[in-house]
């Protein structure tokens, strides 16, 4: 990439494995780029500020807030949304232990708290009660009380989930 | 919300950097962009163009000098000092604040240059670099200066990193008596409402105030009162007194001038006993 | 007590069903949502889409002196805006539900000469992106003649108040006296008076995550538009619309799949999508708006803000209160949207979870320079609980009575179930006193002095506190007409079709419009047990469509009544469904008696005799593609049944203020125990018991779920959610910053437990229980006021409790006590 300043620019990513190529302007924010743009839609918006989690997303492996970085800075860059948890159809540990914990209602938190989740259980296999809120301390979830979700991620960590 | 339309470069050297900034009058470095991006959004800051410092490694190194100090890149994440080694082993105060910081995914992306430089009053490492009496390295066209933390904060927003300069350094000396911090924060992890900072010396403490004025606030009659040996529970609790009557903090939604005069002491007491290794 | 109302016809309740009702299915929703596959508003799009940004009124109060959307249109980009002036002549005012003063109001999709609080929505501006929406709005310019604002509800009705409507004087919308039993012979049987100057109740909302949004349509040939929305009661919606747009109800569609909250703060969108349907058809293309976070926190609803004033509760000695006597002012905000309801709903609860037979209440409703309050999940009872169990604590505190105790004392009585209300409401079933020795156990009350000295040692204060509240359900919507005799509305109705398909699919469609509350698996329980199938194979169409013919005036998902009318549809179109099949398959089996028939795993079989059997499939096709097979007089059968549910209510008595206002009340009873900082204020929420009584539990899981959310949004409303204005009306709290919501870290581990007391008035004995009564918030405060006692006998007289209100108690306990006084007779 040039050093001189732009206004866009061509992006290429690769989004759950797959490689996209994008012109966008500087100014389009990632969350935007990603729904808007590449119709990838389970990543959702919740907030304007930066505190609800909503939008996180793994990039290059590192849980964060896509609506606090810019499409382009992601240039080049792995990125993995709540679509690409899933392999050839089969729902994830996670996944599956949210569903049998009833760890979602509205399901609008829920791709955001199972990226932060992935990426808590890829850094500590066993976390404990403590550990697994301070890592979903920053997505918020307006439904659950997050009783559930604490009770799933548990779950998903210690194996306890059964499969149909 | 959504940006203004804005520029965007990606400097291949720190020299490249301060070369943009410095031939835009209106250009902005770009760190974690976890304030600055949000601020974009609300509209409140509209540079022309921003300065993506993300690909520059030389900024994010974290070491140990030759004294046994810290040397902490500008871009340095909160996540790198969580888990540094080199933090633990000199300064564990650093990692320790650094993880009280919002969320992991903020800490992922946040950087102390930019918790520095946004220089919001009620950011977690303002009073602690005073405390620790940190060194801001600057760097700028006309090459670089140093600057004591103390004077490196110049109001809300407002640092010694002025125009076309780039913060690109924070040296902090070796270990002292010991550290502390303490803070009273909106709920369990929310922004601060007031926090505190103390590293006991040989023979004194600095003490540093956060969320009661434009920048942090040295509490030098309490430091003065702390300057012997006895760092005693009463003596604490003693050399603060009066503490909350020199300040003129803000009222807010959060807090009342007096609350936060209160706080205040609480806050500085509670920072000195968990340098003294007592809380 | 002379006065009765008829207690609703008992439906009759078998001992719970085996099968599907009371077993944790997982829910149908779940797939889609934890893949990231749900179809949310903003994921709706449509080729050649405007993107919709509104400017917002800068001020509390002002008149809009001109108004220039020029610099804006001409943007390269921008399709056009749309002005309060076209609104103005292009729509009418919106119907108002209150009678004159408040009837007054004249609301419209845009403001319209005049704004009322910040955040109001002046012009739309439509653009081919989003942001470039957002950069046309920054080029509007709008001048304003800024005007006083008025945000004190108790200053609102002064002589020198700014009036914010015409027509509306002393910013009075609604005024009303309640008079029940005898107050003023309790007042002279009394032993004891307390009195309480004044409790306050915080404005806050539950936020749902999903903020607000609309993708809409406008078809030109047929001049309907195709609202794909998160509105949560389009039924309101399409009846505040239609006559607003000049148009036929029809012509309103309604689309909805996944919405990701609503807690009531979705209710009351129309003036937004009203502005969407002016732009679509004036810009001839599809428009989409979401809101962002800053503007719901700005310019939604907001839950009503309430005072309480001059309370006085006549108490015998042995600790019965008599009833009690208030003056309530309620802040509605600037626009009466959903509003004057709150004024009488609260009184579905009037006595709370009490005996309390005399109650004299003098209520006003205001309007103020703020965001338009609306239904929030507890909706006017909550403020009304809250403020019975502050009375309870503050009662037994002054009189030194044992909380517990006195709350066992003055509960009503399981053996009284069903119970008349001296305002003539029936509370179907329950038993509080239970409920709250569960809860106490939860919190191992028995610790509890131990824990105190414990914390003492630590330099906390401990303190525990309990909520005692109800969440009435499934509306009589007759109480509007307490509100304004004028109006037509009564009872309530849900509707629910199913039908057997051609393959043999069972397919269901609702009229709800749910965010989160598992309607499609409830819904499917009770099709599979009824048709003798599994719930997967029932299809429930996820969502809303009100094209779908499943849709009545009451239909949505609000006041806690799906379990009830939502399930009570199902039910009903489900046992139309069975019949028609047992029918259908006797004939065809040889002339077998519907009666002999059975439907189990599929197939519709004769008793005994399961050899003889014609699978759902085949009833399926000769039904809908093998008409020849089907007996000319079988010919009526369609497979395809519609049924309203109708709860058993009836016109209350609108000179009395007198009658049975909702048809269930499910129970919450919570423990709280509170740890505080004696040197801050802070403090933390360290142990907590609810228990619950919701009648059948169809879906253990999917209550238990609804359980922790509403407590934690009680807590999250008790500890720092609130909306606070400065004197110039600019809102303070506009983000997720300085609104702190419950974080994880923020929430105490939830203990739970419940009761059955199966409702003996509904379809399966369950109650609504989706809204709680905000027990949480009660049993904080009531821990607070415990936990501070030492340090004076401070009086908690806020509903919410940040940490500088705890800390100005510690400080100055004495000034609180001034609130309170207790007078011997
Ligand atoms: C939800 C949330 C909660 C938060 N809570 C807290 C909290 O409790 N405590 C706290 O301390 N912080 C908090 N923050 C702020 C966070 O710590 C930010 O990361 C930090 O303030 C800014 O760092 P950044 O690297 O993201 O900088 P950016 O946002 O990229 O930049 C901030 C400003 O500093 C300038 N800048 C950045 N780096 C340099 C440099 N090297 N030289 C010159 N100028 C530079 C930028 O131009 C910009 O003006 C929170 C943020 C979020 C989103
Ligand atoms: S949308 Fe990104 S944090 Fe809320
Ligand atoms: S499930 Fe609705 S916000 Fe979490």
């Amino acid at each position: 990439m040039e050093t001189a300043p732009v206004d866009s620019a061509f992006v290429s990513v690769q989004v759950n494995g797959e490689s996209y190529e994008r012109e966008v302007d500087a100014r389009r924010l990632l969350v935007h780029f990603i729904r808007d743009d590449l119709d990838l839609t389970g990543t959702h918006v919740g907030c304007d500020t930066g505190n609800c989690g909503a939008c996180t997303i793994l990039l290059d492996g590192e849980a964060v807030k896509s609506c606090m970085l810019l499409a382009i800075q992601a240039d080049g860059a792995e990125i993995t949304t709540v679509e690409g948890l899933t392999h050839d159809g089969e729902l994830t540990a996670l996944q599956q232990a949210f569903s049998d914990r009833h760890a979602l209602q509205c399901g609008y938190c829920t791709p955001g708290m199972l990226i932060s989740a992935t990426y808590l259980l890829e850094h500590n296999e066993a976390p404990t009660e403590a550990e697994i809120r301070k890592a979903i301390q920053g997505n918020i979830c307006r439904c659950t009380g997050y009783v559930n979700i604490v009770e799933a991620i548990q779950a998903a960590a210690s194996g306890e989930v059964k499969r149909d | 919300m959504l940006l203004r339309e804005v520029e965007y470069a990606r400097p291949a050297s720190v020299d490249d950097a301060i070369r943009l900034l410095s031939e835009h009058p209106n250009a902005r470095a770009l760190a974690g962009g976890q304030t600055l991006v949000n601020v974009m959004k609300a509209r409140a800051a509209a540079p022309d163009i921003l300065v993506d410092l993300n690909r520059l490694d030389d900024l994010r190194s974290v070491g140990v000098t030759p004294d046994g100090g810290l040397e902490l890149g500008a871009m340095a994440t909160y996540t790198q000092l969580v888990g540094s080694p080199e933090v633990h082993s000199t300064r564990p105060i650093v990692a320790e604040v650094a993880s009280q910081i919002a969320d992991v995914q903020v800490r992922n992306r946040g950087t102390i240059g930019g918790n520095v430089c946004s220089a919001d009053p009620t950011n977690h490492f303002l009073p602690l670099m005073v405390a620790l009496d940190a060194t801001m390295t600057i760097a700028g066209v006309d090459g670089q200066r140093t600057v004591p933390a103390e004077q490196f904060f110049l109001g809300v927003y407002f640092t010694a990193a002025g125009p076309g300069e780039l913060l690109t350094r924070i040296t902090i000396p070796p270990a002292r008596r010991g550290d502390g911090f303490a803070a009273v924060p909106i709920g369990a992890d929310g922004t601060c409402i007031v926090n505190a900072a103390a590293t006991l010396e040989e023979g004194g403490a600095r003490i540093a105030i956060g969320c009661v004025a434009a920048t942090p606030v040295r509490a030098t009659e309490m430091e003065s009162v702390l300057s012997g040996a006895d760092v005693s529970d009463e003596r604490i609790s003693e050399a603060a007194r009066g503490l909350g009557a020199s300040l003129d903090p803000p009222s807010d939604v959060h807090a009342s001038a007096d609350y936060r005069r209160h706080l205040a002491e609480v806050c500085a007491v509670r920072a000195v006993r968990h340098a003294a290794g007592r809380s | 007590m002379t006065e009765t109302t008829v207690a609703p016809e008992r439906t009759e309740t078998e001992a719970p069903q085996r099968g599907y009702i009371g077993v944790n299915v997982p829910r149908k929703e779940d797939k889609r949502l934890v893949q990231g596959e749900g179809l949310f508003v903003d994921d709706v799009k449509r080729h050649g889409m405007a993107y919709v940004h509104f400017v917002r009124s800068p001020y509390a109060h002002a008149r809009i002196a001109s108004v220039d959307v020029s610099k804006a249109e001409a943007l390269d980009g921008v399709y056009g805006t749309l002005t309060g002036d076209e609104v103005a002549e292009l729509t009418d005012p919106f119907f108002q539900i209150a009678p004159p003063p408040g009837g007054h109001v004249k609301d419209y999709a845009l403001a319209v000469g005049r704004v009322r609080h910040v955040g109001e929505p002046v012009v739309a501006v439509a653009a081919r992106t989003r942001e470039l929406a957002r950069d046309a709005a920054d080029l509007v310019e709008v001048e304003y003649e800024p005007l006083d604002p008025i945000v004190d509800p108790e200053r609102a009705a002064d002589p020198d108040a700014p009036q914010l409507h015409d027509d509306v004087p002393s910013n009075t919308i609604w005024n009303g006296h309640f008079d029940y039993g005898d107050y003023d012979g309790a007042l002279a049987a009394a032993d004891k008076v307390i009195r309480i100057k004044r409790l306050h109740f915080d404005r806050f909302s539950s936020t749902p995550l999903e903020t607000s949004g609309a993708v809409v349509e406008y078809n030109r040939g047929t001049g309907q538009w195709t609202l794909h929305c998160n509105n949560q009661f389009p039924g309101f919606a399409i009846i505040m619309m239609a006559p607003a747009l000049r148009t036929g109800m029809d012509k309103l569609r309604f689309v909805s799949q996944d919405v990701g909250g609503g807690f009531g703060n979705k209710i009351c969108t129309h003036p937004q999508l009203v502005a969407l349907c002016l732009l679509s058809r004036k810009l001839k293309r599809a428009c989409q708006w979401t809101e962002w976070r800053t503007e719901q926190h700005m310019a939604n609803s907001h839950g009503n803000e309430r005072v309480f004033l001059d309370v006085e509760v006549p108490v015998t000695d042995d600790g019965l209160m008599l009833g009690f006597k208030a003056r309530m002012i309620d802040d509605c905000g600037a626009y009466t949207r959903y509003e004057p309801l709150g004024c009488i709903i609260w009184a579905q609860v009037t006595p709370g979870a009490y005996r309390w037979r005399n109650v004299r209440v003098e209520f006003t409703q205001v309007c103020t320079n703020k965001s338009p309050c609306g239904p929030n999940r507890g909706y006017s009872r909550m403020q009304h609980l809250w403020f019975t169990e502050r009375v309870m604590d503050v009662v037994a505190d002054e009189l030194k009575l044992d909380r517990v105790a006195v709350r066992k004392k003055n509960y009503i009585r399981a053996d009284e179930m069903p119970y008349e209300t001296p305002n003539g409401c029936i509370y179907d079933s329950g038993d509080y006193a239970l409920c709250l020795d569960k809860a106490l156990e939860l919190v191992d009350y028995e610790s509890i002095e131990e824990r105190r000295r414990e914390a003492e040692s630590r330099g906390k204060l401990l303190g525990v506190g309990i909520g005692s509240t109800l969440d009435s359900g499934t509306n009589n919507f007759g109480q509007a007409t307490l509100v304004n005799p004028e109006l037509q509305y009564s009872v309530n109705n849900e509707v629910a079709s199913v039908k057997l398909d051609i393959f043999g699919e069972i397919v269901v469609t609702l009229g709800t419009t749910p965010q989160g509350q598992g309607h499609e698996t409830t819904a499917a329980q009770i099709v599979a047990d009824i048709l003798g199938v599994t719930p997967d194979d029932v299809n429930v169409r996820p969502g809303h469509d009100s094209y779908w013919n499943s849709h009545a005036g009451f239909s949505g998902t609000y006041a806690s009544q799906f379990a009830v009318t939502g399930l009570g549809a199902v039910k009903g179109a489900t046992e139309m469904l069975a019949d028609q099949i047992r029918t259908l398959a006797g004939a065809v089996l040889g002339g077998v008696p519907p009666e002999q028939i059975e439907l189990a795993e599929g197939f519709a079989r004769i008793k005994g005799n399961p050899e003889a059997a014609l699978p759902f499939m085949a009833c399926g096709a000769i039904v809908n593609a093998n008409n020849a097979v089907l007996p000319l007089e079988l010919r009526d059968i369609t497979l395809n049944c519609r049924y309203v549910y109708v709860p058993p209510h009836q016109l209350p008595d609108k000179e009395r203020k007198y009658g049975n206002l909702t048809l269930t009340y499910a129970t919450q009873i919570h423990a709280c125990v509170v740890e505080v900082d004696e040197e801050t204020g802070s403090y933390e929420i360290v142990d907590y018991g609810a228990v619950d009584d919701c009648g059948v539990r169809i879906n253990p899981q999917i209550v238990e779920g609804q359980v922790h959310g509403a407590t934690a949004q009680a807590l999250g409303a008790a500890t720092h959610e609130t909306f606070a204005y400065d004197e110039q009306g600019n809102l303070l709290t506009p983000n997720f910053y300085d609104y702190h919501v419950p974080h994880a870290l923020d929430m105490p581990p939830l203990k739970t437990g419940y009761i059955e007391s199966p409702s003996p008035f509904t379809p399966l004995g369950a109650k609504g229980m989706g809204e709680g009564g905000g027990a949480g918030l009660s049993a904080v405060c009531s821990a607070l006021q415990d936990a501070l006692r030492p340090v004076g006998r401070p009086i908690v007289y806020d509903s919410c409790n940040p940490y500088w209100r705890v800390w100005e108690m510690l400080r100055d306990p004495a000034k609180t006590r001034e609130n309170v006084e207790v007078e011997t007779r």
